[in-house]
């Protein structure tokens, strides 16, 4: 679905964003991407989604037109401040035709009674999740996201986790999933590949082989878990 | 001079609840104080003889006079054509800045090209090109109206480019993530969010405009509010003179009021303080 190829980005003289980036996603396969603040995960997602042209390798999909095949939401919820809510949920697209879908979304994320409000009524946690429902009305092929879930307490999370889960059961769409939240990845990734460094690196990759839904307190995630912490240890070499 | 397409205006508080209502109504009663205090004092003043009426008739004169004006018709007359003056350069002077300052925002190449030279003329005191525009059109109505439309033109220019320009990439990035063309990036993300600093440009270039036609009037017009004041000055009529003055205050009141509400009509979205309700 996804093949990238020794794909680097590199600012200020090669002493940041990426380098030698080797990645392949199966059609449906959701993939986490953690890795420590700085390591170019944001700058990973933008020169994947064709937002930023000056990288090195090369990247495939199978999509007929490659620049269509992304989707993104972004670190932060760039709503449209002059469009309402359901306006921007269906931001792109006719709104006529979208209306019903975009209204469902509204109400599965939560916002319902703010579909006519401005993004200066919400919060940050409501913007965010304004922002989650639009970027899954757009049913692109590939669906990057870059912490979508960061601006939420803990109880939103899960509910929007668990939303996240039930529309992948549908409609089986690629994700590539950066995250902070090491939980997080293991709830919801088939595999988590961990980037360290400056520029970063792939450091290791850990596959997941548990059915979804997954129990949260799951013992082999706890293992996991402990594993990914000893490798994001900044202290190791 | 120029130093006022500057201005930032900002709407007005959108007024919704009822007692909001009656705070702002009876706010405006106490801004009327001052002016009803004055102008009986002024009426007395001229009425006792303190003032020379021959300097500063009595505000019932200044009614009475322009009353009669305005039953032969004559003020009509005048009032149309300066309105007609006013209206005609603001469209034309809008225009022609929307249409270049769309194309310096957005196109690289043609604000490198345009805009120095655009910074270099917007720093000549824009009165400064009557006596040019009155030889070049001749003292007709052509000349007139490029005035006016050069003193629109400036301020929603300005404001327009900058407004533009301090678009928000993150904004514009949704856009490419949608693969929108260039008009639709235009219409989706660059036109609305350049919007209020766009109006704020034509609330300044409206009020620029208007002092371009009393410049226009006062040299070269044989009709018009601005040529009724030189000729109340000629003919030693002050009250002439103040009632043109009046008029042209409620006139450039009312036009800016009708875009101030539009302003707030169409700014509701904005995070500011006038709509924090
Ligand atoms: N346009 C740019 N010019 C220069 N440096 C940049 C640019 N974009 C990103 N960087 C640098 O690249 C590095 C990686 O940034 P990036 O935003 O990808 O990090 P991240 O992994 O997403 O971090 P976080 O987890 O905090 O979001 C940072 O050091 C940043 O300063
Ligand atoms: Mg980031």
């Amino acid at each position: 679905m996804l093949a990238v190829h020794q794909v680097s980005r590199t600012f200020q003289n090669g002493k940041a964003g990426f380098e030698n980036i080797n990645l392949q996603l199966q059609r449906g396969e959701v993939v986490g991407v953690l890795g420590t603040s700085g390591c170019g995960k944001s700058t990973l997602l933008r020169v994947l989604s064709g937002l930023d042209p000056q990288f090195e390798g090369s990247i495939r999909t199978e999509a007929e037109r490659p620049e269509e095949a992304f989707g993104m939401m972004f670190q932060e919820p760039r709503l449209m401040p002059w469009l309402t809510v359901l306006d921007n949920v269906t931001f792109g697209f006719s709104k006529k035709q979208k209306k019903s879908e975009a209204l469902d979304l509204i109400e599965t994320v939560g916002l319902q009674g703010f579909e006519k409000h401005y993004p200066k009524d919400l919060s940050g946690g409501m913007a965010q999740r304004a922002a989650i429902a639009r970027s899954l009305l757009s049913q692109p092929d590939i669906l990057l996201l870059d912490e979508p879930f960061s601006a939420l307490d803990a109880f939103t999370k899960m509910q929007l986790q668990d939303l996240l889960l039930s529309i992948w059961e549908k409609r089986r769409t690629t994700t590539l999933l950066v995250t902070h939240d090491i939980d997080e990845a293991l709830y919801l990734c088939d595999r988590i590949v961990i980037m360290r460094g400056q520029p970063g690196q792939i450091a290791s990759e850990i596959f997941i082989n548990r059915s979804k839904p997954r129990k949260r307190g799951d013992h082999r995630l706890a293992e996991l878990k402990e594993e990914i912490l000893k490798e994001l240890d900044f202290t190791k070499p | 001079m120029s130093s006022r397409t500057e201005t930032t205006v900002r709407p007005a508080a959108r007024v919704n609840k009822a007692r909001a209502v009656k705070r702002n109504l009876s706010g405006s009663w106490l801004g009327l104080i001052l002016p009803v205090f004055i102008i009986l004092l002024w009426e007395y003043a001229s009425r006792s003889g303190w003032v020379a009426p021959h300097l500063l008739p009595s505000p019932t004169t200044v009614v009475n006079e322009m009353a009669a004006l305005a039953q032969g018709g004559e003020l009509l007359g005048h009032i149309t054509i300066t309105l007609y003056r006013v209206f005609a350069g603001f469209l034309a002077g809008a225009i022609a800045a929307v249409l270049l300052g769309a194309a310096t925002g957005y196109v690289k190449v043609i604000h490198q090209l345009l805009d120095p030279m655009l910074q270099a003329l917007r720093a000549i005191p824009s009165l400064a090109w009557v006596p040019l525009f009155v030889l070049w059109i001749g003292i007709g109505e052509a000349s007139k109206i490029t005035l006016v439309a050069v003193g629109v033109f400036f301020p929603v220019y300005l404001n327009l480019t900058s407004g533009i320009q301090g678009i928000d990439r993150k904004l514009i990035e949704v856009g490419r993530i949608y693969n929108f063309t260039s008009l639709q990036q235009i219409k989706k993300i660059i036109l609305p969010a350049a919007l209020p600093s766009f109006i704020v440009g034509l609330r300044s270039g409206l009020s620029l405009g208007w002092m371009f036609v009393v410049a226009a009037e006062l040299l070269g017009a044989s009709q018009g509010l601005g040529y009724l004041m030189v000729y109340g000055q000629n003919t030693s009529a002050p009250s002439l003179v103040i009632g043109s003055i009046i008029l042209f205050a409620i006139f450039g009141k009312i036009t800016d009021e009708i875009l101030k509400r539009i302003q707030t009509k169409t700014l509701k979205w904005q995070d500011n303080l006038e709509n924090a309700s």
